[in-house]
């Protein structure tokens, strides 16, 4: 009946395990798979517990970023001077999930694993333009944060494969806003978020990023590029012409299709207004970070009381 | 069956518990019955522990992960705790069911930010739920032992 | 200060004094924050055996067969109980109820909500006892369900085929059987003669609904029992041990003196943890199976025992030309879910006040307690008045809007003042509503204009007023023991859960001695200790058990003043009780109440006791009209007034001052007054906003605490105004009354007043979800 745990001491032995079992389950934080469990929803023969496995909770800086081992909690990477250094965004969006204390327990790969639609931290990720390194007895691949989920509640990770890191790329300068918007109890679980950042483009002079959780059945990214010279009004209208084929999302308690598209359009517009009005006009030249440094607070009192 | 060690507020505490029993559940089989179950599923707060000074839900937390961790109860703080105090000395709690869980947030808070102020309590308490409604309380309760810290602090470094 | 006629007349001296109106801290405040204070679940018990119930997953089924080899088969497993089982050893006893004897502790041949106990299964272990519970198999005929309450007032199908009284409290003593309906009480109120409009006047109707919401207490229900020979003792979560102590008995079919109900301090209960929760079942088992048993619920569960009843009201308003009201009609209908539980009596209590605190030409009500396949209805903090409340309080703003008036004003010329007799014919005595409403709207600067922006936040103000009787009739009892050390130790059946009722006794017992803080001790509810006391519930306790109380303590002062006069050789008259002890005025000769106790009985460690009951009358309303001179002892007068902001964007209420007000005649503690008052106006700002339970088809989708809504920190107004309102009532303790419900009272409607001034638009369903502000103000566009 109850699943069997195993709690490996080497990353081999974890991966020979995933490999060897039946029906194996990765136990990352836990603070999903043990709701799942108490649900009777959760139908695995094993656990492999990998909270024993050393190195995977390594947070380190990389030459074009840093890199998450897959146990590095939610609440190191909200806390972290490096990551509030190379990805202030990310660092912002990780402090927004749940309550301090899942966020202490949570995992950055358990989090992505999970796959809910409606998870903040994939909204950052997707606009970061992340990688996650995925392993297997068979050896090691690297999966773009963008093709990682594939479907409601699925993801691209293979049965005897785990997620051993993620790689996220320094944040490119320009301004960047996370909106989570809430329909019930202000602490509740998104019925919206939008994470955007400008950024410099290839085509056009800039690039609009938007990563979307809680508006579709995994959570979305797409991209539109504008003119520097674009007002703040013409950036609003362009992401949400640029949103809108993307917003599909599911009724329940929270809210019908036609409310959460709603305050989907909301969640973007309001990202994007704040994160191009926060854009200096020369990306090239103006150090990006001033725009966004410390601004945890201005948001709590934006973005979550009203 | 495993056996292991829980450190419960300093005291090394040898027990033998299955692969799932919970956190929760040793702890309070222990006698710590200040940790308590008001949801299950990482909520409301009442199951608070400190693990290394870091808060966790002990309703969703495997006990057989805690071998050897510093664990901090509420019933195990100090006799004089200045987080306790002022929370007795603003009246911070009704049916005090939900406290325990709060004081321990606070003391994870105040350890990391003694500058908190309300923003940074309220973001910090965001997951615990007080059903009597004693929020105000209890920010009122927080702010004040912040400054009892940041005062401590400033006596400290000032010359005898 | 008012001078209370009923209680025993003071000997010479005035009453020391010292403890009533001040803030003393709770005498459990330390334990409380450093989690040292014991809870039901947190006593050391004897061995128990724990059991878990099988639960139905269907609304309305007979049960065709219960299988219960595969549970028997689960590791640690004892047995399996089937309600058959019961009925078979217990007989129609096994069906309680505190109106009705409808709710088996296990469903008997028939189940009637997605969630009913079919079986329980008894094991070593919590887990295995829930493995168990997992395997029991049960066959289901269906029977056609009924989930809306408005569909199940028309007829079949039917929930109950006959319906037995139950007969435990005086109030419900009328009830009567009953037979194809599911409409299991009703109440009338017909006041003053139904007559045209008069010219110029203005008429307001709405339909209104207000959801079931839980209760939530943080707290789990919990329930242990074990068999001692003959008796039965059980450790409950409850704030009704007497109750539990004759509804076991009569479960049973033993005397009252073989159960022992211990209660402990709850964690919160708000009206969930009354009446027979896990109790029948836990006695039943420990009884017949002479054994002890522990019943401790998940979250989940605790959805299923008791929820706060779901309400549909159709109301009018008629205004003259003048501004009076001339007429009010409520047509009520209580969703009670599948067991009646107090739902009768709310429907009567709520019923009486559904045209609100107002002087009114004419009234009728029709209030409706009605069966569906949900979870039971039980009471709920406000005892189904919030629900009528928001229904008067919508329409007697839309009336005054309609008039072109300030809703205030409006008000204010119309609501009863002391002396006025309500529509129900019960006089207005300690009920200050204008002061009430005076208090909420001058702390929100009413008068003066507002700052209403006009782009994506609008900005609005809204107020109620709520009126509620108290339970009547009810018993309290209070034995005080005098130690020679002249401390103190008071037995009563109140049961603190949160209100603080082990420190306002303390305080009122104190008073007339002059104890100092800290020397009173209230002992927790034990049926065999502590006397009988109706319920801890309704707001009563401060009232009933605190002149019960009062008066203990009123006795126990004579009675040292008889021993000092004794001592000291004058006449009791000469002598009087101080902070210091007792003295005589004529001698100047004194004694201490240590002095005094160990020269009265030549010894140390001594006990002096007193005892005394207090119970209040009332004339029952009359079965045509609803009407009764004196329907109830007092009344609960509150107020609130909120200033908010709409987000039109996202449809986000954001409340930035809320004051609320209560007239608690005479407060004890004016500091645990103010929380109450607060605490109860943040649960309401919850029921305003976004919390209910959401049912499917009869089953509960948002049963978890992950997609239950309560409010968090985040939720709370920018700025809280507690206001006390004191008008002593002449009977109450010190003029003291209660005040736990009063402010969830005028709650939601003084929001969705708010909501009404910012956006224009009225809304009549709760919670005013974002959802339901966009969807209206899209509506709004539609039509301009
Ligand atoms: C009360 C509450 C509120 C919440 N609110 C929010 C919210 O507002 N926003 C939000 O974004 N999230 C929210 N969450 C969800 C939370 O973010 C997830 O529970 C958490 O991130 C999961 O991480 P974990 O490490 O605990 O995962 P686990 O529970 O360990 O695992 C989750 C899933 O991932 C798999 N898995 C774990 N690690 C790996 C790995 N390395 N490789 C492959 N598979 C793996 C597991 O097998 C399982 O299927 C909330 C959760 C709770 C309990
Ligand atoms: S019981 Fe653990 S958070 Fe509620
Ligand atoms: S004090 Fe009762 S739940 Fe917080």
């Amino acid at each position: 009946m109850t699943a069997t745990l195993h709690r490996p001491r080497d990353l081999g032995t974890a991966l020979d395990l995933l490999a060897g079992l039946g029906d194996p389950m990765v136990f990352g934080g836990g603070t999903a798979v043990q709701i799942l469990l108490k649900q009777g929803v959760l139908f695995a023969s094993d656990l492999v517990d990998i909270a024993g496995v050393p190195g995977l909770a390594d947070l380190v800086a990389t030459p074009g970023g840093l890199r998450a081992g897959t146990m590095v909690t939610l609440r190191r990477m909200e806390t972290d001077p490096l990551v509030h250094d190379r990805a202030p965004l990310l660092a912002q969006v990780y402090g927004r999930v749940a309550n301090p204390r899942v966020r202490n327990t949570a995992s950055v790969g358990g989090n992505i694993a999970h796959g809910d639609y409606r998870l903040d931290p994939p909204t950052a990720l997707l606009v970061l333009d992340a990688r996650v390194e995925l392993s297997s007895a068979a050896g090691a691949r690297h999966v773009p944060i963008r093709e990682f989920f594939t479907g409601f509640q699925e993801t691209t990770v293979r049965s005897g494969e785990m997620v051993t890191a993620i790689d996220v790329p320094t944040q490119p300068l320009g301004g960047a806003a996370f909106t989570k918007l809430s329909s019930l109890a202000a602490n509740d679980w998104p019925v919206a978020s939008a994470a955007v950042l400008v950024t410099a483009a290839d085509v056009g002079d800039r690039e609009i990023r938007i990563g979307l959780g809680a508006l579709a059945p995994t959570p979305v990214y797409v991209a539109v590029a504008l003119p520097a010279t674009a007002s703040d009004d013409d950036a609003v209208d362009a992401a949400l012409a640029a949103v809108e084929p993307l917003i599909d999302p599911l009724p329940d308690v929270r809210g019908g299709v036609a409310h959460k598209r709603r305050l989907g359009r909301v969640a973007v517009a309001d990202a994007t207004r704040a994160a191009w009005h926060d854009t200096p006009h020369d990306l090239r030249g103006t150090p990006g970070e001033e725009a966004i440094d410390d601004r945890r607070p201005t948001f709590l009192r934006r973005h979550r009381r009203h | 069956m495993t056996p292991i060690d829980l450190v419960v507020n300093g005291e090394r505490r040898s027990v033998t518990v299955g692969d799932d029993d919970l956190l929760l559940d040793v702890l309070r089989g222990l006698g710590h019955t200040s940790v308590r179950e008001g949801c299950g599923v990482g909520a409301c707060g009442a199951c608070t522990v400190l693990a290394d000074g870091h808060s966790v839900s002990s309703c969703l937390a495997r006990a057989v992960r805690y071998d050897g961790v510093a664990l901090t109860t509420a019933d195990g703080l100090p006799a004089a705790d200045d987080v306790v105090e002022e929370f007795v000395a603003a009246r911070a709690m009704q049916c005090g069911y939900c406290i325990p869980g709060f004081v321990l947030m606070g003391h994870e808070l105040l350890a990391e930010n003694p500058d908190a102020g309300a923003a940074e309590i309220d973001a910090h308490l965001e997951g615990n739920i007080c059903r009597c409604g004693t929020y105000l309380e209890i920010r009122t309760a927080l702010e004040n032992a912040a400054r009892r810290r940041r005062e401590a602090t400033r006596t400290e470094k000032e010359p005898a | 200060m008012t001078v209370d006629p009923r209680s025993s007349v003071a000997t010479a001296g005035t009453e020391p004094g010292g403890a009533v109106g001040e803030r003393w801290t709770r005498v459990d405040a330390r334990a409380k924050v450093r989690g040292e204070l014991h809870h039901a679940a947190d006593e050391a018990l004897r061995p128990c055996l724990d059991v878990v119930v099988a639960r139905s997953t269907r609304p309305h089924a007979l049960i065709e067969s219960v299988d219960a080899a595969a549970a028997k088969a689960v590791d640690g497993v004892v047995d399996v109980v089937t309600g058959a089982d019961l009925h078979a050893l217990l007989g129609d006893a096994i069906f309680t109820g505190p109106a009705f004897a409808d709710q088996p502790c296990l469903a008997v041949g028939k189940v009637r909500y997605v969630g009913e106990p079919v079986a329980a299964v008894i094991a070593r272990g919590q887990a295995a006892a829930r493995a168990g519970a997992e395997e029991v198999a049960v066959g289901y005929r269906e029977l056609d369900p009924v989930h809306d309450v408005d569909a199940a007032v028309l007829g079949a199908p039917f929930v109950h085929d006959v319906l037995r009284p139950s007969i435990v409290f005086g109030d419900l003593a009328h009830l009567r059987d009953k037979r194809d309906t599911n409409v299991n009480y009703e109440y009338t109120l017909r006041h003053g003669e139904p007559a045209e409009p008069p010219p110029g006047s203005v008429t307001v109707s709405h339909e209104f609904w207000c959801p079931p919401t839980h209760h939530v207490p943080i707290e789990l229900p919990f329930t242990a029992a074990w068999r001692i020979g003959d008796r039965l003792e059980i450790l409950s979560a409850t704030q009704t041990p007497s109750y539990v102590r004759q509804s076991v008995a009569d479960l049973l079919g033993i005397p009252l003196g073989s159960v022992r109900v211990r209660s402990a301090p709850l964690g919160g209960s708000f009206g969930a943890k009354m009446y027979d929760r896990l109790e029948p079942l836990a006695a039943a088992l420990a009884w017949t199976r002479n054994t002890a048993v522990r019943l401790a619920v998940t979250r989940e569960e605790a959805f299923l025992l008791t929820t706060r009843h779901g309400c549909a009201v159709t109301g009018s308003m008629t205004a003259d030309a003048d501004g009076n009201i001339v007429a009010a009609d409520s047509d009520v209908r209580y969703d009670t879910g599948a067991y009646a539980d107090v739902g009768p009596r709310i429907t009567a209590k709520s019923g009486m006040v559904a045209s609100g605190p107002y002087r009114i030409a004419q009234a009728h009500v029709r209030s409706r307690c009605v069966y569906t396949n949900k979870p039971s209805a039980g009471p709920f903090r406000g005892f189904g008045v919030p629900q009528v409340t928001w229904s008067h309080e919508s329409l007697v703003d839309e009336l005054a809007r309609a008039r072109g008036e300030d809703p205030a004003a409006f008000r204010r010329r119309n609501l009863l003042r002391e002396g006025d007799v309500s529509v129900v014919g019960t006089p207005m005595h300690s009920a200050d509503f204008v002061g009430c409403l005076d208090a909420v709207t001058d702390a929100l600067d009413w008068d003066s204009p507002l700052h209403r922006p006009t782009g994506r936040y609008r900005r609005g103000r809204g107020v109620a007023v709520g009126i509620k009787a108290v339970l009547t009739p009810t018993i309290s009892n209070a034995v005080l023991q005098l130690n020679q050390d002249a401390s103190a130790t008071l037995m009563i059946s109140t049961v603190d859960m949160g209100q603080g009722s082990d420190t306002i006794m303390a305080q009122i017992a104190a008073e007339p001695l002059g104890l100092p803080e800290g020397s009173v001790r209230v002992v927790t509810a034990d049926t065999d200790v502590t006397p009988y006391d109706t319920i801890t519930a309704g707001s009563r306790s401060t009232y009933h058990t605190g002149n019960a109380v009062r008066r203990a303590a009123e006795a126990m002062r004579d009675k040292l003043v008889d021993i000092a006069a004794a001592r000291f050789g004058v006449p009791a008259t000469d002598v009087k009780l101080t902070g210091d002890g007792l003295v005589s005025t004529q001698t100047q000769e004194s004694a201490s109440i240590p002095e005094l106790l160990h020269g009265h009985f030549g010894a140390r460690g001594t006990t002096l006791t007193s005892e005394a009951e207090f119970r209040t009358t009332w004339q029952p309303y009359d079965k045509e009209t609803g009407r009764s001179p004196q329907v109830t002892e007092h009344w609960f007068a509150g107020a609130a007034a909120a200033q908010l902001t709409v987000d039109t964007m996202t449809g986000r209420v954001h409340v930035e001052h809320l004051a609320i007000a209560g007239d608690v005649g005479r407060a004890i503690n004016p500091a645990m007054v103010e929380q109450q008052l607060t605490g109860a106006a943040i649960m309401g700002v919850g029921h305003a906003l976004f919390d209910q339970i959401v049912f499917d088809e009869g089953q509960i989708v948002n049963g978890t605490l992950l997609d239950y809504q309560l409010p968090s920190i985040h939720d709370v107004p920018d700025k809280v105004t507690p206001i006390i309102v004191e008008n002593p009532h002449r009977t109450g303790p010190f003029g003291a009354k209660g005040v736990g419900e009063t402010t969830i009272i005028p709650l939601a409607p003084a929001i969705a007043n708010a909501v009404r001034d910012a956006i224009g638009i009225r809304l009549t369903r709760l919670p005013l979800t974002s959802e339901r502000i966009l969807d209206a103000l899209a509506a709004q566009e539609e039509q301009s």
